[in-house]
């Protein structure tokens, strides 16, 4: 009931808003003389656009909703959106309104090419009164006997996020208030879209990272563990961390953070993560697998970055071999001393050359130790030097059960602020064996 | 922005590119294109100069690798070879800890990078 009434007010503020005097049409005042009231109907049928968005229906019902309106104020035949897949730089028919076709063949346009990847590329509409082979790429347009097209780019803060176009079975000259029209509806759309989009993203990141995170250790160690995960804003997916015991009995702890953010990110550290868990049962040195996991990534995953940091425990514990692909150094307490900062080489991050090899060094564990890994959205801040929050994290790490140690650690270095970053942290403190229950 | 202006400068057959204050992703674009376009000149040295550069997260690291990566291409083609120089200050750390030191000097200062000879 209170998201109806919240929607109500929304809409009266949107057709108050859309009822002055003029129309601001792309920063120029569009003046509406004896069609006054034809126009007035057709911005209203583009003010239920918005209101369509901000009723926050299911995408592809928004999107749905949306073509229909935009079909019907232009009087077409057809009316689609595409929406640009950053990842593959196609535009993919996600909704439309008479050429249902392009949606269930899963229609994709390069950016760049046809009617659809030019707007999308040069940033502005593109009206066809001769629809054929050199003018458009999609052969559904062509067969469905399309004769005239009239198409914007959808922008949000921006950036192209896809295209909405209008079509018309019989020849037909789109006039210059007609792409007006359409260019308001795009701008209408295109934040809500936008929103939609990261919204689903984000969704999307959350459940591959929740999936894809252990919240135990294997069985079996005299260890225990803590964990936190907390998605920066907007920038949910790069980081990780992982825990999984190897048929020679050791344990490998690994972290790691993928450069960029959402589900590009989070796909990334997913094929991350499963090479790493091959390679490690394939080499049992730490630096052997990094280095293979980097051509690994350099070759399939070409321009992704990726800082990996791997901790390799002996069986019962007593030592640990750690390599560092760019990634910062665990933090670690042994019981009655202070914490200190483990002393490793800094190998030169995933991604970023052919030729990188990496070493890895052994510490020896007093039982009782606790050791910290983390990302740098837990020490990171604008203004400050890197090793001042890598110290001031090395200050909180005790050596006490994991999840006291762990809770002490973000309660001091986040508190109640909102992570700007990802922040993964992965604490695990390895007991004596007298201990054990 | 970029070719002409003053983030651009010559020293002899060598190019100084100064960087911003902060970099990442809001204008980790507009540094990625002037290094780029500070590449394509060629010169027998590039000295990316970070000595302004206060805050850089991976999205500037991701630049600077880009140019190396860039150049690298280029010298591989190239009649006369291009070696990039890091000049870092603040940020200095956050090179040295991804291992980017490996991939090219890092000195203190502009006057430094430039008076090393080529290796």
């Amino acid at each position: 009931m209170q998201s109806h009434a919240v929607r109500e007010v929304a809409r009266k503020k949107l057709l108050t808003s859309l009822g002055s005097e003029s129309v601001q049409v792309g920063g120029v005042a569009v003046a509406v003389p004896d069609s006054r009231a034809a126009l007035e109907d057709r911005l209203r049928g583009i003010q239920s656009l918005t209101d369509a968005a901000l009723s926050r229906l299911d995408d592809q019902e928004l999107l749905t909703e949306l073509l229909e309106r935009t079909r019907a104020i232009l009087q077409a035949d057809t009316a689609a959106v595409l929406l640009l897949d950053y990842a593959s730089g196609h535009l993919i028919a996600t909704a439309a309104a008479g050429l249902e076709e392009e949606v269930r063949q899963g229609v994709r346009i390069p950016v760049g090419r046809g009617f659809a990847g030019r707007i999308a590329a040069e940033h502005r509409p593109v009206i066809l009164t001769q629809v054929d082979h050199t003018t458009v790429l999609n052969p559904i347009l062509l067969a469905k006997g399309i004769r005239a097209l009239m198409g914007v780019p959808l922008i949000a803060s921006g950036k192209v996020i896809g295209v909405l176009h209008v079509g018309s079975l019989t020849p037909r000259q789109f006039t210059a208030e007609e792409l007006e029209l359409l260019e308001l509806g795009a701008q209408r759309a295109a934040p809500a879209l936008a929103a939609l989009m990261a919204h689903e993203d984000r969704i999307a990141a959350a459940a591959l990272q929740r999936s894809l995170l252990p919240s135990a250790l294997p069985a079996g160690f005299p260890a225990e563990m803590a964990v936190r995960y907390v998605p920066g804003a907007g920038k949910v997916g790069g980081d990780w961390y992982d825990v999984f015991s190897v048929p020679s009995g050791h344990l490998w702890a690994v972290i790691g953070d993928v450069t960029g953010s959402g589900v590009a990110a989070a796909v990334i550290m997913g094929r991350m993560r499963s090479a790493l868990r091959a390679y490690a049962l394939e080499a049992g040195d730490p630096a052997e697998v990094l280095d293979r996991l980097d051509r690994k990534m350099q070759h399939f995953e070409p321009g992704a970055l990726a800082t990996v940091l791997c901790a390799v425990f002996d069986p019962d514990l007593d030592r640990v071999r750690i390599c560092s692909a760019g990634h910062l150094p665990p933090v670690f307490a042994s019981p009655g001393r202070p914490a200190e900062v483990a002393k490793i080489p800094s190998g030169l991050l995933i991604g970023a050359s052919r030729t990188a090899r990496r070493q890895a060094v052994t510490l020896e564990i007093t039982p009782g130790s606790v050791f910290c890994f983390y990302t740098d959205g837990l020490i990171e801040r604008r203004g400050q030097l890197i090793d001042d929050g890598i110290a001031r994290l090395r200050d909180l790490v005790t050596a006490d059960p994991p999840e006291v140690a762990c809770a002490a650690v973000m309660a001091a270095l986040v508190g109640g602020e909102a992570a700007t970053d990802d922040i993964a942290v992965l604490v695990i403190r390895c007991q004596p064996a007298a201990v054990q229950p | 922005m970029i070719a002409g202006d003053d983030r651009l400068r010559w020293d002899g057959d060598r190019i100084v590119v100064s960087l911003p204050a902060e970099i990442d992703l809001t204008n980790a674009d507009e540094v990625r294109d002037a290094l780029r376009v500070a590449a394509r000149h060629g010169a027998a040295v590039l000295v990316i100069d970070m000595s302004a550069t206060t805050f850089c997260d991976s999205a500037g690291v991701q630049v600077i690798i880009d140019a190396y990566n860039v150049i690298d291409t280029q010298n591989q083609t190239a009649a006369t070879r291009t070696h990039v120089r890091l000049v870092a200050t603040a940020v200095r750390r956050i090179f040295t800890l991804v291992g980017i030191d490996q991939l090219m000097p890092v000195y203190p200062s502009v006057e430094a990078a430039l008076a090393d000879l080529p290796a």
